[in-house]
């Protein structure tokens, strides 16, 4: 409960988000899914700003000129189950969208909310930086565009500027041969992460030409495994430089005990989960 | 502030917190079907239909459901006149204690609404966010396959 919530707020567009976000700062809390939101204990927050009702309708999912566009309210049960979705990079963002919870969380956590609030254990946000995804952002200036290396360079609280609002994400369709994977290991069918892994890799005949290797549930946001990427990028996919890659992203994670599991055994499932969401993403790319 | 919301198919206006878990508002309106399992999002016995899709009353806050249309399972059937997803419950003997089963027949209802010939898969994807520690699952689910028959003829 939010207990010195005076008002609910019901802003028409993003502008006037910013606008109400400018005139009482920290004492506004953004309302999409309310899944974090309804956990929040803070007693300066008096004002509730619901951005579910704006329009342009902000939950659509759009595609024009090889660019999918996902709107900040788009709930992740719609994306899990958006069958044009399930075609770019062989459906690994409604893969990730479907490990989130079970159907009511997912009827109601939006892919802004998870892509701002992202915590450790966050699936979506994890294959939307293995997939080089932009995120378009409305703030009371101006409005930007972030790469996903960029908005996830810290936690997304500490990248968006005061009053500033995440309005959609754009998702470039790839061209060319490639193939992409997501893997949730987790200790029962709707428990939190305790490794994610996502993996775009494309390919120049049948030699990777590039490769990008996104981990979460080991920091406080998913990261890209630039060692993991560069045992790929040139060499035909086989077992040795599979293996390599594994070793080095295990090698480059660095991660803490949680109630989940220990550091040990999550650096251990890193090498494990990275090898199998390499093999599963080569195969999506390369038919077999 | 006043939330107004259509429960049930009738529209109200409820005084509350607009911070407030609409579970808290729900069952001080006298929702008692909407029970108070986790309270925090994992096992479904809070579930109610917001515009149409299940989802848990403890993880909305009040303000979010102004203007939205709930259903609870007091709307669902009476004990003269039971939905048929509450005939198939009793006829298979889906219920022990019964405080899962609000949850399970909403989340049930959500799916024969979206998917009225719904697979076995089918049904288990969608109460898979509904926990009951005693029937188990398989009467749950064979009640709500043999539902959607009846529904469908």
């Amino acid at each position: 409960m939010i207990e010195n919530a005076k008002v609910c707020l019901y802003p028409k567009n993003p502008g006037e988000v910013v606008r109400i976000l400018e005139q009482e700062g920290r004492r506004a809390l953004i309302l999409a899914g309310g899944t974090t939101a309804s956990q929040v204990r803070d007693p300066g927050v008096t004002t509730l700003v619901d951005i579910t009702r704006m329009a342009p309708p902000t939950d659509a999912l759009t595609h024009e000129d090889g660019e999918w566009f996902l709107g900040c309210n788009l709930r992740i049960q719609q994306l899990a189950a958006h069958a044009g979705l399930k075609q770019v990079f062989c459906g690994m963002l409604c893969d990730a969208a479907l490990s989130v919870g079970s159907r009511p969380i997912r009827n109601a956590v939006t892919l802004g909310g998870n892509a701002v609030s992202v915590f450790r254990w966050s699936d979506p946000p994890v294959a939307l930086l293995a997939m080089d995804a932009s995120f378009d952002l409305v703030g009371p200036e101006r409005e930007r565009t972030l790469t996903a290396d960029r908005f996830y360079s810290r936690h997304p609280r500490r990248i968006l500027k005061p009053a500033e609002i995440l309005k959609r994400i754009r998702v470039g369709v790839p061209s060319g041969r490639h193939g992409g994977a997501f893997f949730k290991f987790a200790r029962t069918a709707f428990d939190l992460a305790v490794v994610d892994v996502a993996v775009c890799l494309w390919f120049d005949s049948d030699i990777c030409s590039r490769a990008r290797v996104a981990i979460g549930a080991t920091r406080n946001v998913p990261w890209l495994s630039t060692r993991a990427a560069r045992m790929l990028v040139g060499k035909r996919l086989e077992g040795k430089s599979i293996r390599a890659a594994a070793r080095a992203a295990r090698e480059e994670t660095k991660t803490a005990d949680d109630i989940r599991t220990g550091r040990e055994y999550r650096e251990q499932m890193v090498e494990v989960i990275v090898r199998r969401t390499i093999e599963r993403a080569g195969d999506n790319a390369l038919g077999v | 502030m006043d939330i107004h919301v259509n429960i049930n198919g009738q529209a109200v206006a409820w005084r509350a917190n607009p911070g407030e878990n609409l579970l808290d508002v729900l069952r001080r309106e006298g929702f008692a079907s909407v029970k108070r399992g986790c309270n925090q999002g994992d096992c479904g016995a809070c579930t109610i239909l917001v515009d149409g899709t299940a989802q848990r009353a403890c993880l909305l806050l009040a303000g979010q459901a102004e203007g939205r249309s709930l259903v609870t399972v007091e709307a669902l059937g009476t004990p003269a006149e039971p939905h048929v997803l509450q005939q198939a419950v009793v006829e298979h003997g889906a219920v022990q204690c019964g405080f899962c089963t609000p949850g399970m027949l909403l989340s049930a209802k959500a799916l024969l609404d979206e998917n009225p010939s719904p697979t076995y898969a089918d049904v288990c994807a969608a109460l898979d966010g509904n926990l009951c520690r005693c029937t188990g699952y398989k009467k749950i689910i064979e009640a709500v396959l043999d539902a959607s028959g009846r529904l469908r003829k």
